[in-house]
């Protein structure tokens, strides 16, 4: 897959693909510098197309953006990536702002900091409508945590809907011989709700029946996964009870 | 004005604009409006919704502003890339105008444009234009197709009769002398 989206770097700086190969190769270059640079160098070309299509705006339109913008609340800066002192779950309710609706899904990534990165696992929810669905509960929560050697994994929760989107990004590359996998833990032990494809670091994924499960975790296995975890938890986000 | 005096000037706006900022704002919406207006114009070929998507991209720019990382890329190529892909992700949804239409624009020479002939006597767009025309033919029409008519390459590649593998690589083949060029133009 990875030829097929170095092949597809010109197509998608000039916003010339699908959704679904737009999803792929943003997830492929936030992992792979060499597709990252070049699509920054291609990005500046491909903005100096726009130096021939200059055209004067309607003067209306000066006033609109500018009493726009002042009713607008700014993004947040990017969070620095540091190193997290101690591990620790902490729940937001993010209602206000996953109400905007088909914005859900990017403010879940800007959270994951990255802009988009979304390789469905398992793909339970073709059109993305259940993930939806959970980011756009009224009692969706969402907890944030920096999985241990890199990268961070951001968990949506409704107790509602008994559902979760998790949304893993940028973990420490683990080689083609060895896979990521989530668990559901609860006091009964625990479960595997997937595993990713070897050697990848960024997925999404849609959990659904958690029942008891009290912490959603992750561990590196051997590719393909594992019946029961094998290694620590790289990552242990704690269920609001 | 010189592109770089441009470039430099959006950089240190889009910053304070990030800081909050309203009257830096309000400088990048002069410098950069006509820009985003433009690109939306060229792609949806209708001037009402041309003005609608820019005015979201525009507040978008104010919105996102802190997350610019001067070390990762131009004002420019920032507020450019929101523009193009608002304007895309609208004519894909509503097909603002018929394929035909929007195929013989993507491909009219800009030198027949009254909206690009105003603004003929900036140097950048002499440069572009001589850097398009280093293209092959199909490079030339597949990227001109993409950007400017907002096509996926496999419309492109469905529009010029051309094999998909063959569109995709001449896309990038296309823009990596397209860089090259504007890069030696400096
Ligand atoms: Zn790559």
């Amino acid at each position: 897959m990875s030829d097929d989206v170095h092949a597809l770097i010109g197509a998608w700086v000039l916003d010339a693909v699908e959704d679904d190969e737009r999803r792929r190769i943003e997830a492929h270059v936030l992992q792979c510098e060499s597709c990252a640079r070049e699509a920054a160098e291609l990005r500046e070309a491909v903005a100096r197309l726009s130096d021939t299509v200059v055209a004067e705006p309607p003067p209306e339109l000066r006033d609109r953006v500018l009493a726009g913008a002042r009713g607008t609340r700014q993004d947040p800066a990017a969070a620095p990536r540091r190193p997290r002192p101690a591990r620790r779950t902490r729940w937001r309710h993010p209602k206000l702002r996953l109400a905007i609706g088909a914005a859900a899904l990017a403010v879940v990534a800007a959270f994951a900091g990255v802009f988009a990165t979304w390789q469905v696992m398992r793909a339970p929810d073709e059109d993305g409508s259940q993930m939806t669905a959970v980011l756009e509960a009224p009692d969706a929560n969402v907890a944030v945590q920096d999985a241990e050697g890199g990268g961070r994994v951001t968990v949506v929760y409704s107790a509602e809907l008994d559902r979760a989107v998790v949304v893993v990004s940028g973990l420490a590359d683990i080689g083609e011989d060895r896979s990521y996998q989530v668990w559901l833990v609860d006091a009964a032990g625990q479960v595997s709700a997937g595993v990713m494809d070897p050697g990848d670091s960024s997925a999404t994924m849609l959990l659904d029946g958690l029942g008891d499960t009290e912490v959603v975790g992750l561990t590196s296995e051997p590719a393909g996964g594992s019946d029961q975890p094998t290694t620590p938890m790289i990552a242990d986000l704690a269920l609001p009870a | 004005m010189s592109a770089v005096v441009d470039t430099v000037s959006a950089e240190s706006l889009l910053l304070r604009a990030g800081q909050g900022e309203d009257e830096a704002f309000a400088e990048l919406y002069d410098l950069m409006a006509p820009r985003a207006y433009g690109i939306c114009l060229r792609v949806l070929r209708d001037r009402a919704q041309a003005e609608e998507v820019a005015q979201e991209v525009l507040i978008e720019v104010w919105r996102t502003a802190a997350r610019f990382d001067a070390q990762r890329g131009s004002a420019l190529a920032w507020i450019t890339t929101i523009a193009h892909r608002r304007a895309v992700d609208r004519v894909r949804s509503s097909q603002a105008a018929g394929d035909r239409e929007r195929r013989a624009a993507a491909e009219a020479d800009f030198t027949m444009d009254p909206v690009a002939d105003a603004a003929a006597r900036r140097i950048e767009h002499r440069q572009v234009r001589r850097c398009l025309k280093a293209l092959t033919e199909l490079q030339h029409r597949a990227v001109t197709l993409a950007y400017y008519g907002g096509y996926t390459y496999q419309q492109v590649a469905g529009l010029l009769d051309a094999a998909v593998p063959t569109v995709k690589s001449r896309i990038r083949d296309g823009l990596v002398k397209l860089r090259d060029c504007l890069e030696a133009s400096r």
